[in-house]
């Protein structure tokens, strides 16, 4: 069983017959004994795409997932092609596909990614979970302010927006969690 | 009907409070409704509610069938097979015991049942946008969705049960008001005399803290206008009563006894200024209309706060902003902490906010009709059953 707080983007769980992926966290929100979730998700069998709540009380049936270690080999537009470390093989899945994980890698990235297949298919991948990226934009960092709790934009070198503490510059390596895209610290 | 409302005791008493208040609405508002309650906390439940015995597997009070979150297996169970759940209310996604949950997923049940996550109360945006909102289950025959209760509209609002409204009303009859304060009082054990109906009634509930300044400024308001204090049985019992003697006893100080829920909202009505906590004694103290200090339920890196704010935001068109600054340097001062200790907190001014009662008791009378304006969860709650059939 897969239970409530196990997931997040790309996590793949049944719904009566339906198969989802998540494909974005829309909302987070912290009550006294849990969270309330709001996602994204798409029926990887049909294709359609709708969003779902989800509760501290549920849990869900596993599906049969085969995972393969891959790396990002390149992005042709809105498609991801992935390489197969041991057997070489190219596999393509669409920035739709990926969800929100799009954003978390590039070609040049070192690390490894586990593409899912279900019933012999890609329908898309995990990522570790936290990963380290450099941000390419945001203001000036607020010297002195240390205590991580006022947050600012920035741009990361995948192209996305996170919020990252105020004493963050241009070119500041930093740990993200990619569940939710929260920032986890500095990088040194 | 037949609806069948779920409870883990989480903090005392206060989630098995909401749903007890509940369970009183809704039978109130559907006389014929049949209700069966399964709680994991029945000890807790039976505090509130002396009639009920906590170690019986099965028991009817109020019409209500009462059982235990680990029913043993036996005839109880067998009902349960009989008359299968089909209207279900988990509070605060309390989850279901395993026996129940093997009910609710049963393959071979071909009707469809119909879940309400009643949520915790937030003032916070996402009340509305979560509200009836559709949340996922294994099973396609199980439709579960979100109840947000709150303070806006488009939740389900706050539970306006008949009890309380009756209490409410008689207490804000100002012909009647010192009497019926006189009578609150002397249900929860105190002989007060007519010079104690006259002074400002004080009601402290919240969790443990430094109340060292709060003592000081109440003791300074003392000075103008004779006040006491009434002190909840719990957590803030002992921490309070250490302020008080440190300071020298500056005012009548008495000790309340747990009361069953009646008798504690009807002393919360006849006070004049509470400080109240978690969400089920700041739903009431709001509904009652009389100024209220909230402290919140700690969590993790603070974020108390935000909720607090979030209340703070729905308030603010209710008030003069002068008032409503007060307002909210006073609850964001007295709920910044990150831990609930003897020694925590102290950073909060009471007494900006006491000077100014008289024109904060028209905001927070305001607030209150507001919130009387967005119904009735009760009744919210079985429109909706009805409505899904």
């Amino acid at each position: 069983m897969i239970m409530t707080g196990d997931i997040h983007g790309g996590t793949v769980f049944k719904v009566g017959n339906d198969v989802y992926i998540v494909q974005r966290m829309l909302g987070i929100k912290g009550g006294r004994n849990g969270q309330v979730k709001r996602l994204r998700v798409k029926n990887i069998v049909t294709g359609s795409t709708c969003e779902l709540g989800l509760d501290m009380g549920e849990k869900f049936e596993d599906v049969q997932l085969d995972y393969h270690k891959m790396k990002l080999s390149y992005i042709d537009g809105d498609t991801y092609v992935f390489i197969d470390q041991e057997s070489y093989e190219q596999y393509e899945l669409t920035k739709e596909d990926l969800g929100d994980n799009a954003g978390y890698i590039t070609p040049e990235d070192d690390f490894e990614v586990e593409v899912c297949f279900y019933e012999g298919k890609p329908v898309g991948m995990t990522l570790p979970i936290a990963i380290e990226r450099t941000i390419t934009y945001c203001e000036p960092g607020v010297k002195g302010d240390t205590s991580g709790k006022t947050f600012k934009p920035a741009t990361l070198d995948t192209g996305i927006e996170i919020s990252v503490p105020l004493f963050c510059e241009i070119g500041t390596k930093i740990k993200l969690d990619t569940r939710d895209g929260t920032f986890i610290e500095r990088v040194k | 009907m037949k609806i069948d409302l779920l409870c883990r005791v989480i903090d005392n008493y206060g989630d098995i409070g909401v749903v007890y208040r509940l369970a009183k609405a809704l039978s109130a508002l559907e006389p014929t409704l049949e209700l069966r309650l399964i709680v994991d906390g029945l000890s807790s439940f039976s505090a509130l509610v002396p009639e009920i015995e906590p170690c019986r597997e099965e028991q009817r009070c109020r019409g209500w069938e009462i059982y235990p979150w680990e029913l043993p297996k036996g005839q109880a169970r067998q009902r349960f097979r009989a008359y299968r759940p089909r209207l279900i209310v988990e509070a605060f996604a309390c989850g279901k015991p395993a026996w129940y949950e093997e009910l609710v997923f049963d393959p071979a049940d071909p009707e469809p049942r119909t879940i309400l996550n009643l949520e915790y109360l937030t003032a916070e945006d996402y009340a509305a946008e979560f509200h009836l909102f559709r949340a996922a289950t294994r099973s396609p025959l199980v439709r579960k969705f979100f109840f947000m209760p709150g303070f806006t509209e488009g939740t389900a609002g706050l539970i306006l049960d008949r009890d309380f409204a009756a209490t409410r009303e008689r207490l804000s009859d100002p012909a009647g008001r010192q009497a019926a304060r006189l009578a609150a009082a002397r249900r929860a054990g105190l002989a007060f005399s007519a010079a104690d109906a006259a002074r400002l009634w004080v009601l402290v509930f919240s969790y443990e803290r430094d109340f060292r300044r709060i003592v000081a400024d109440l003791a300074a308001y003392g000075q103008q206008r004779p006040l006491l204090a009434l002190v909840a049985a719990g957590r803030s019992s002992s921490p309070f009563f250490a302020a008080w003697e440190e300071a020298g006893r500056p005012f009548p100080a008495h000790q309340i006894p747990f009361l069953r829920q009646e008798a504690w909202d009807e002393l919360l009505l006849a006070a004049d200024v509470s400080i109240v906590r978690g969400e089920e004694s700041l739903a009431r103290a709001a509904l009652g209309g009389r100024p209220f200090l909230w402290h919140a339920y700690l969590q993790d890196e603070a974020h108390q706060l935000v909720k607090v704010q979030a209340l703070l935001d729905c308030m603010r068109p209710h008030f003069a902003p002068e008032d409503h600054a007060v307002l909210s340097s006073l609850f964001l001062a007295f709920n910044d902490r990150r831990v609930d200790s003897p020694a925590s907190g102290g950073g909060e001014a009471l007494l900006p906010f006491l000077e100014r009662l008289p024109s904060l008791e028209t905001g927070f009378a305001s607030f209150a009709r507001k919130l009387d304006s967005l119904g009735d969860l009760a009744l919210h709650l079985l429109t909706f059953f009805r409505e899904i059939g």
